[in-house]
């Protein structure tokens, strides 16, 4: 029998005993249901709006820093004044003073630019660093550097971890304990170590192996650190689950009628695991965002002058009681959006399976 | 009880507590003054220190500033520095030695004779065969200092193959007459100040090459009494070392020096009272919130800080290119933004405590100028990579530098090493390193150590070498190797040197721009008079009081 959406509930079992009396029962997708199920979690909702709006405004860093903050994320104007509610005040003042007659210094402390809120014509809008650069468009660029890092590595990470599981979950045997070797060794290591020790080699030389060539301070080489340090922790998860998959009656039969061990690869398990891995992806990045500003800030991640949150931390700490907006600013984006990212990931793993209890684990 | 015997009992209670209250404010008084006598004799007088970090307390090994601040009361060399501040600090007086040495044949032959009695502070006699044993032990050990004492006659073939049986010839000694002989194979003019470093201090023959810390006995007024790499050490009093003019007796009985690397904790633990004294690198943030809670001390010490240019490379091998810089940078605004005003904005190589210094302005900031000889130079949009060490001032030096060379059409980009590889990456040829962030501190008060070292063109190496723009001038390295032999810094040798040094900077390799002032910043407890600067090696820990 033919309906429409509008008529359904979200839940199998309302479905189902809604239409108990009817002569069929209309099979949904886990799909379908996710998506009937997702927009009741207003939590979950709000915090996918979040992510979307921090997406959004970092998108627009280019427009913002043009057109409105008339800068670049890089641009030094500590010898500048701005008018500030029709007031000129300098970007950076004050600071010791050497009196050339006594030989000595008279100390004064040093003030930075403090967030404008609009009142300078969209300059400073949330202040300047110790530099007299203007926070809020390293802010909008740094979180550019930090979406495509934690995106992309999640994308290659999860990319990797899934063909690594299902060859492994697949084929079984010496491949299966080739890979699941392969997850151990990476597993062995602390993350954060591997990823500074990695990360730090290659931001001396870059890497220039095997025709690649990914030169010093290219966003690719935190991108794949992470990919790389992080691939068991999806992978085996993954794993886990193709092995099981491989017992079920579906599997068996598909391999009775001779297919192909790619086709039940991507046929039979893959579509399986679809959700699992979709839920981990959601929580990766938030995971590799964390894991980025982490390495940035010790130097290992995006490079100086290029703005990421992690690293404006810590070129913000030094001046932490006197220009304490220099970390709040990208402390708040991160905590922001890596919140957004994990309460989202939680919604729609309970949106595609209540019952899963998928979640990144180190 | 009666009324009037009531007032009797009220009257004797009264006399009886104020009698008790006399016999024991007496007593009170009487016991302060007995318990403060007892107390002053014994009393031990015990300095708290805190420093970010020291690499060895090994004479031979170390080659920090902090190290070698705590080991000049430890191990004395057989000249040092005077215990006093200014510009007397800088001169060399008689150590373990009883005099100044004889210098004969042109400045090549020196004759040391050791004071008599001399013991280590574990009462071992100290023999003048150790001072040859502690430089073979530089070699053995491959110290960072070897390379000081290559010009004693014998010394650099001893290098090449060092045996603990091994013997330097330019080093002569007798141990009954207490005497040393060391000849060179070409007069140096810096040689006495060389002899007054810490790697030349003597210590028993036989001490091994591995690393000790703080395990070799003392020659000076104090000793290592612990050492723990993760904290911190101990320095106490050296029972057999003996005060002379120049070396007194140190006050303080006990230093404990703890390693604290945050120097925001460090400050805040002498403002707490839990340390006197610091001598971290208080963050410019809260240089005026530290003078307001604690005694803040400014020491100028002999350094600089500028942007090296590889002379060998594009597009610095042009003069243009590097003059263009020169014009380019705001050396005062940088004195803010890189450590809240705490320097002096420069142009020499020399620092302005050096009596050869002599002021150099050639480039005033003008930025339209550089840009004009950029353009002249054919070098705009050419690529720049500008290195840096991962040090927050540094950094910020350099992100600084490299958004000026951008702004005068360099196409600027910035590669921030670790501090442990910095400098041997910069000074490897093979690095072809164009362009960077340096400084210099002095090992010892003498332009030789200055010019020799970081730009006299004859002594570039392919690895470790220190000259980072890789400059070479054959009329510049003549008159360095002349100036090597003058003997003594004489008003016409110090004006030779300022003349050097303008025939450098007209060449302009380097962009030098701060001298920095180093903030030490103690406990309220420690007052003024208590606390002395030593120029070379900064706070005095022999003076320090409270």
């Amino acid at each position: 029998m033919a309906e429409s959406a509008g008529d359904l509930t979200t839940d199998t079992a309302a479905l189902l005993a809604s239409e108990e009396h009817e002569v069929s029962i209309v099979g949904r997708s886990p799909w379908y249901l996710a998506w009937r199920r997702l927009p009741r979690n207003y939590g979950a909702l709000l915090t996918l709006l979040v992510f979307l709006f921090i997406v959004i405004c970092c998108s627009i860093a280019p427009v913002y820093a043009r057109h409105i903050a008339h800068t670049g994320p890089n641009a030094i104007h500590a010898d500048e004044q701005v008018r500030v509610s029709g007031k000129l005040t300098p970007v950076v003042s004050g600071g010791a003073v050497y009196n050339a007659k006594t030989n000595t210094f008279e100390v004064r402390r040093v003030h930075y630019l403090g967030p404008t809120w609009w009142h300078a014509n969209g300059r400073f809008v949330l202040g300047a660093d110790s530099l007299g650069r203007d926070v809020a468009v390293r802010l909008l660029y740094g979180g550019v550097n930090s979406l495509k890092i934690g995106i992309g590595s999640a994308l290659i990470c999860t990319l990797l971890a899934v063909l690594l599981a299902l060859l492994a979950g697949s084929y079984g045997g010496w491949i299966d304990w080739i890979v699941s070797r392969f997850f151990d060794l990476i597993w062995a290591f602390p993350v954060f170590l591997l990823a500074i020790a990695l990360g730090s080699a290659l931001q001396i030389n870059g890497f220039h192996h095997f025709g690649i060539n990914i030169e010093p301070g290219s966003l690719w080489i935190p991108t794949l650190v992470i990919s790389y340090v992080l691939i068991p922790y999806v992978g085996r998860p993954v794993r886990g689950q193709i092995m099981s998959l491989r017992e079920k009656e579906f599997v068996e039969a598909a391999i009775g009628q001779g297919a192909h061990p790619l086709r039940i690869m991507f046929s039979e398990l893959l579509p399986n695991v679809a959700s699992t891995i979709l839920v981990l992806f959601t929580l990766i990045i938030a995971n590799n965002i964390i894991t980025e500003a982490g390495l940035s800030f010790l130097g290992a991640g995006v490079r100086l002058p290029d703005p990421s949150w992690g690293n404006m931390i810590a070129s913000g700490q030094d001046q932490i009681q006197s220009a304490p907006w220099l970390t709040l600013a990208p402390g708040i984006a991160i905590v922001l959006t890596v919140l957004a990212l994990n309460v989202f990931g939680d919604g729609l793993r309970d949106a595609l399976d209540p019952r899963s209890k998928v979640r990144l684990e180190h | 009880m009666t009324g009037k015997h009531r007032w009797n009992g009220l009257v004797a209670a009264l006399a009886a507590a104020m009698a008790i209250s006399l016999v024991a404010a007496v007593y009170g008084a009487a016991g302060t003054q007995l318990g403060k006598e007892p107390q002053s004799a014994n009393s031990t007088l015990k300095i708290r220190a805190v420093i970010d970090t020291i690499d060895f307390l090994d004479p031979q090994q170390a080659y920090t500033g902090q190290a070698w601040w705590a080991m000049w009361n430890v191990y004395e060399t057989l000249v040092t520095y005077k215990h006093v501040e200014g510009a007397a600090g800088y001169q060399v007086v008689p150590g373990l030695a009883a005099s100044m040495p004889k210098i004969s044949n042109h400045g090549k032959v020196y004759k040391f004779k050791l004071r008599k009695g001399l013991k280590y502070s574990n009462g071992q006699p100290v023999k003048a065969s150790d001072f040859k044993w502690a430089i073979k032990l530089g070699f053995l050990a491959t110290g960072q200092g070897v390379g000081f004492y290559t010009d004693i006659a014998g010394a650099k073939a001893y290098s090449e193959h060092p045996t603990a049986s091994g013997n330097i010839p330019g080093i002569i000694t007798s141990n009954g007459k207490r005497t040393i002989t060391i000849k060179l194979v070409k007069p140096r003019g810096d040689f006495l100040t060389i002899l007054a470093l810490i790697f030349a201090a003597p210590v028993p023959g036989g001490t091994g090459p591995d690393i000790q810390n703080g395990s070799i006995p003392a020659t000076g007024p104090y000793r290592f009494s612990s050492y723990d790499p993760n904290h911190g050490f101990v320095m106490v009093r050296n029972k057999y070392f003996k005060p002379t003019k120049y070396i007194p007796r140190g006050k303080p009985d006990e230093v404990d020096v703890s390693l604290v690397g945050d120097a925001n904790a460090a400050t805040q633990q002498v403002i707490n009272g839990q340390a006197d004294y610091s001598n971290g690198a208080i963050p410019p943030d809260r240089i005026a919130d530290a003078k307001s809670k604690g005694r803040l001390i400014l020491r100028q010490t002999a350094n600089t800080y500028y942007f090296w240019m590889n002379t060998t490379v594009a597009p610095f091998n042009k003069l243009k290119v590097r003059q263009a810089v020169n014009y380019a940078i705001d050396r005062k605004r940088m004195q803010t933004l890189v450590w809240g005003g705490l320097g002096q904005a420069t142009q020499n190589v020399l620092p302005p405590t050096y009596p050869s210094y002599r002021k150099l302005t050639l480039f005033s900031h003008n930025v339209t100028k550089a840009k004009s000889l950029i353009s002249q130079a054919g070098a705009s949009g050419a690529k720049v990579t500008v290195w840096t060490r991962n040090v927050s001032d540094a950094v910020s030096a350099a992100q600084y530098y490299t958004s000026v060379l951008n702004s005068i059409g360099l196409d600027a980009s910035l590669n921030i090493l670790p501090r442990t590889t910095y400098y041997t990456t910069i000074g490897n040829r093979a690095t072809h390193a164009q362009t960077g962030w340096a400084r210099w501190l002095e090992d010892y008060p003498h332009p030789l150590d200055w010019f020799d070292v970081l730009l006299n063109g004859n002594r570039i190496t392919d690895t470790d070498n220190n000259n980072y723009a890789w400059y070479t001038n054959k009329t510049t390295n003549k008159e360095i190797e002349a100036l090597k032999a003058a003997p003594v810094l004489t008003k016409a040798v110090n004006d030779k040197w300022a003349a050097v040094e303008k025939q450098i900077m007209q060449k302009a390799p380097w962009a030098s721009w701060s001298n920095r002032v180093f903030p030490e910043f103690f406990n309220n407890s420690v007052p003024k008079k208590c606390i002395h600067i030593q120029r070379l090696y900064g706070i005095d820990l022999a003076r320090l009081c409270k």
